[in-house]
Order: C-alpha cells, then structure tokens, then sequence
C-alpha cells in the first residue's frame, strides 16, 4: 500500500471520507516525509506543523460528527498542501524568499489561500521560490537553493520551485503556485508533476505579492490531473477585491473531464515551438505525445504560430517594467526591510524596468512591446479558429544543473520561451510529465483559449488516463 | 553597434546564446545606469554600475528583434481580460484591517501613526 503522503488528492479524499486513515495521519506522513527528505531538496522556508495538527485535529473531529456531509461543505477537509511563499497567509512570515520581506507577517490573507482554507485544506508551510518570482530556477532566492528531487545536482525550474518539488516529492497532497510566463509549468515540467496555469483573471491575485500584474496567474501544482482540476474548481472564480477577475462562472471541471473524449478534437503543433533549439531527446519525447494524442483520436494540425522569440522581448519589457512599478511600494516604512535589502535580480528588474518606462524610451519599449502583445494575441486568435488547443515542449532541455543560469542576464526568458507567448496573451496552459530524458523528467504543455481550462485539463487527463509517466516518483539521494 | 553571438554550452548538449558587444557603444552608460538607481532609490557600487550597464546593454539589444515587426497600425494591449469600467457595489465594506493590524509591521510608529523622514521643505 502506499504511504498516505504519496496519495494523490483523489485518493487521500477518498480514504478521508471512508475513514480508512484520520487527517492526523496523513499530516503526520507529509511531515515525517518533509522532515526525512527536506533537509536534502531545501523546498520548503517556513513550517506551520503546530497549527496544520491542530487543524488536523479538527478536521477530524467534524468527519467524526458529520461523516461524509461535512466534506459537501469543505471540499478539502483534512487535506495538507504546500503553499508559495508569494501567498499572503495572516500571521504566517509572507517573504517571496526575499530578505526585503524577511518577518513581515501579513494582517490579511489571499483570495486563494482563504478559499483553500475555508475549503478545509491545511497548510503545511511555504515554500521557497526565486525571490518575488523573479527567475526560472529557484536559484534567485535570498534563502538557499531548492534542488531537483530527481538529481540534486540540478535545479527544480522556477518560479514555483519548492511548490513543485514539494508535490514531486510527496511532502504534501498538492501545492499552491503563481506563474507569470512559466513559473508553474516550467518547474512543473522539471519535478515531472502537473503544474496548471489558468487563465490571466480565473483565479484572484490578491494577496498574492505582485511580479507582472497583467499576467500574474496563480494556480495548482499535483499529482494528477484529476487533482488540478478538483483545486482549481475551489480558488478560481470572481473576487470582490481584484478586478481583473472573470465574471463568468467557474464550470465544474472535476465533472467536465471525467469522460472527457478527443474525438474531433483539433490538436495545434505549432511548427516555431519545435524549430527553436530543443534537445533532441526532449524533441522526440514530445513528438511520441503527439504521436499518443493522434493514435487516441485527435487530429493533429501543423500550423504556425509567431516566432516565439518575439515573445521573449515583448516578456522581458513588460515584466520588467510591471517589477519596477510594483517593487516601487517597499519602501520599509510600513513593513519589510529598507531598499538596500533587494537582491541582484530584484535590482536589475526594477532598473531595467524603470528605463523602459522612462520618457523618452517608453515608446521605443513599453508601448511597442504592448503592440506586438496585440500582434500574439491576433496571431493565436486566428490559431483557434482553426484548432482546439495548442501543443508543445514545456522548456526546451531537461532541468538544468545548478549554476548554469548565472551567465545570463535573461537566463529565465530565455528557457521560458515557450510559455511566454501564452503568458502574454492571458491563455490557460498546463504542463504534465511525458517522459524523461537521462532519467529526467520531460513536461509537454496544452494551451487553450481563454477560460478554456476544462478542455485544457480534460486532453491532459486522456494522456495521463492511457500513459504512467506521472506516477513515476524521484528516489530522493542525499549528496552523500 | 556590433553585436556577437556567442554560444556558451551547458550540460546535455544545450547551449545559452551569449550576445557580446563592443565595450566602446553602451547602449546604456554607467551615467544612465547611475540616474536609473536613483529613480528606483538603490545604491549601487561603482563594479555595481559597470556590470548593470553591461547587462542592460545585453538585454536591450536582445528586444531589439521587435523592430522587425511592424506595429504602425497596430493599437497597445494593456490588459488581456477585455473587461472594462469593474465597479464595486456601493456598501459598507466588512472585514477592514484595525489601525492595529496595519500597524503591526512598521518598525517605526508614534500614538498610532507611523514615522518617517519629512518629505516636503517647510
């Protein structure tokens, strides 16, 4: 039998409400997997253990009085996950593992962690990320270095590292992230678990510290499919207290791909996204994912798509230039540290930003950057209109080994080329494992139109109904 | 300016495409680098200045590729969800934070108010 700490959120429900184990024991066994192996990845930078048992216990005790009934109420009930530490979480140190933000506690808590919670899922800590979401290898953080469970020579990917290595290594049933142009699916890809990004305005960003405000997207990490679906039914949805939020009701997704069926589906295989430099193994293992979508009844269209590297630019100026705005705020005077605390990353962003911004060059940069945003938006507008969803790699190479990215001022840019173009465009993407390259796990991504996520997550699940790539797990070796 | 490619190779065969340059054409000077710090209230070394300069110059001649488009017809996308004019409904907000919650993480307070340098001449 499985340990309870490697069940995925489906089965822990399932077992919760059978009463086969108690919430106590399945914190208990994410904690004893945390305290065992998180000393080696590093994926977590604050624990909440006294509060999660407490929470347990609680939860234990209404699935003691209520019986099945009380999960109608708190769909997540007894439930550990894993949260980014970009996530505000009231009296819980918030820091984007940035020594700016070091002892802030937030007086307020997330849209999405308050969901969470109010569901019944119980925080088992935050996890460590590139300092406020600024990179794509979880090396940027002002703390440590989060490492990839599958070879701890190499990183986890990034933004979201600690989430996706938290969830790959069975420390928690699934966890919270954030992406901005691939800071789920990327590290989501590297771990080899599900890492979904909805669309910009499904789910709410407040509470959430702010990286590039017009594509900041939060989202699930898991272990399946099926689970993405369940989380993202629960945080997505209008909120009061961030406009950018959809009006439009959230479908039940968990019903919605349940039998989900590719019959007449049009699958997109945009031909720029396999020309760029991808390694060969990488290549062929998304090409065999399409191969498995063709043989199980989707059509596959070759197409074209706006050269990707068009993506980069646009990217990097609007991003930079939402940092400098948005990291304007800390100042240290009402919370955090004084300026003097940004690290190196931080400072280039907002810098860079700040000149992009300027009189002077702001239409040379920002303003022609938001015109060829319009140009990626028309250009995957006229895509739909020919296919349901679109196909691709994740990232272009297996994850990289530690300290490869510090040659490059735009190293995250550039190894998020692929997720960038739907970033920019606000579309839903996921990334789930179809293979691994030197015993490395290798991610394939679906993009769909905007607030297409059941069509998204329900070709996902096909693939992972009818291939076992995601129930790999890493064996987790200490340096030693 | 002169620009360089320049492959730099990592593990698995996958290689970073460096863009080198000539020193002497700085698209962004130390001077710059130097006024930009200022707006965004950090302090740089003089190795710090150098470096940045160097790096910005990079990145700028990476964006570059976007003037082989053509956006003269082409209107600015500044927000991707298409909605417009969100309004609150006019009510009495519950659940605001208490002068003592928002007070919680300032370092420096007085009689409930926070301190800080003056900022306007007298």
């Amino acid at each position: 039998m499985a340990r309870l700490n490697e069940l995925n959120l489906i089965d822990a429900l399932e077992g919760l409400k059978t009463g086969r184990f108690t919430s106590t024991e399945l914190v208990t066994a994410c904690y004893e997997q945390i305290e065992q192996f998180d000393p080696v990845v590093k994926a977590f930078v604050t624990f909440t253990k006294e509060r999660a048992l407490e929470q347990a216990k609680e939860a234990d005790d209404l699935i003691q009085k209520e019986g099945g009934k009380a999960f109608e109420k708190k769909p997540l009930l007894g439930i550990p996950y894993a949260c980014k530490d970009n996530f505000s979480t009231t009296g819980i140190e918030t820091t984007a593992s940035s020594n700016i933000l070091k002892g802030y506690f937030p007086p307020y808590e997330s849209t999405v962690t308050t969901r969470v919670n109010e569901a019944g899922g119980i925080m088992l800590g935050k996890t460590n990320m590139d300092a406020f979401a600024h990179g794509s290898s979880t090396e940027t953080s002002d703390f440590f270095k989060t490492l990839n469970p599958w070879d701890i020579s190499r990183v986890p990917g990034g933004s979201s590292g600690g989430s996706a290595v938290a969830v790959a290594s069975d420390m928690c049933i699934f966890a919270l992230g954030s992406e901005t142009a691939g800071s789920i699916r990327g590290p989501a890809a590297w771990c080899g678990v599900t890492g979904m990004k909805p669309t910009y305005g499904r789910v709410s960003r407040y509470g959430v510290i702010a990286m590039a405000s017009s594509t900041d997207s939060p989202g699930p990490l898991t272990k399946t499919v099926d689970d993405a679906a369940y989380v993202l039914e629960i945080i997505a949805g209008k909120d009061p207290f961030d406009a950018t939020t959809s009006p439009k009701s959230v479908p039940e997704y968990s019903g919605f791909i349940k039998d989900f069926d590719l019959k007449g589906f049009k699958i997109g295989r945009p031909r720029s996204y396999f020309e760029i430099d991808l390694e060969d193994e990488v290549r062929e293992i998304v090409e065999s994912a399409v191969k498995k979508y063709e043989e199980l009844g989707a059509e596959i269209v070759d197409m074209d798509l706006l050269d990707p590297k068009y993506s980069i630019a646009v990217y990097t100026i609007l991003q930079r230039s939402e940092v400098s705005s948005n990291l304007a705020r800390l100042d240290g005077i009402r919370y955090g540290q004084n300026r003097e605390a940004f690290g190196m990353e931080a400072r280039k962003r907002m810098m860079l930003g700040a000149y992009t911004l300027s009189a002077g060059y702001y239409d040379a940069y920002y303003s022609k950057a938001q015109k060829v945003r319009t140009l990626i938006i028309e250009d995957f507008n006229e895509a739909y209109k020919k296919v349901d969803l679109v196909i691709g790699p994740t990232m272009p190479s297996i994850a990289l080994k530690l300290g490869e990215s510090d040659n490059s001022p735009m190293f995250g840019e550039l190894m998020d080329v692929l997720a960038e173009p739907s970033a920019i465009a606000g579309l839903p993407g996921i990334s789930i494992n179809a293979g691994f390259s030197r015993g490395m796990p290798v991610g394939v991504q679906l993009i769909g139109q905007q607030l297409t996520e059941g069509n998204v997550m329900g070709v996902a699940k096909v693939f992972q109904q009818n291939t076992d790539f995601h129930l790999n797990r890493p064996v987790i070796k200490s340096s030693e | 300016m002169k620009l360089k490619q320049q492959e730099i190779p990592l593990s698995n065969g996958f290689s970073f495409v460096i863009i080198t340059f000539d020193m002497s054409e700085l698209i962004i000077t130390k001077e710059q680098v130097k006024r930009i710090a200022h707006l965004c209230k950090l302090q740089l070394t003089e190795a710090e200045l150098e470096k940045f300069s160097q790096m910005f110059t990079q990145t700028l001649a990476v964006i570059d590729v976007l003037n082989e488009l053509d956006t003269s017809d082409v209107p600015e996308t500044y927000q991707v969800t298409g909605l417009g004019n969100v309004f609150q409904e006019d009510v009495e907000q519950k659940g605001t934070l208490t002068q003592e919650e928002v007070l919680k993480n300032a370092k420096n307070k007085k009689r409930g108010l926070i301190v800080t340098k003056g900022v306007f001449d007298r």
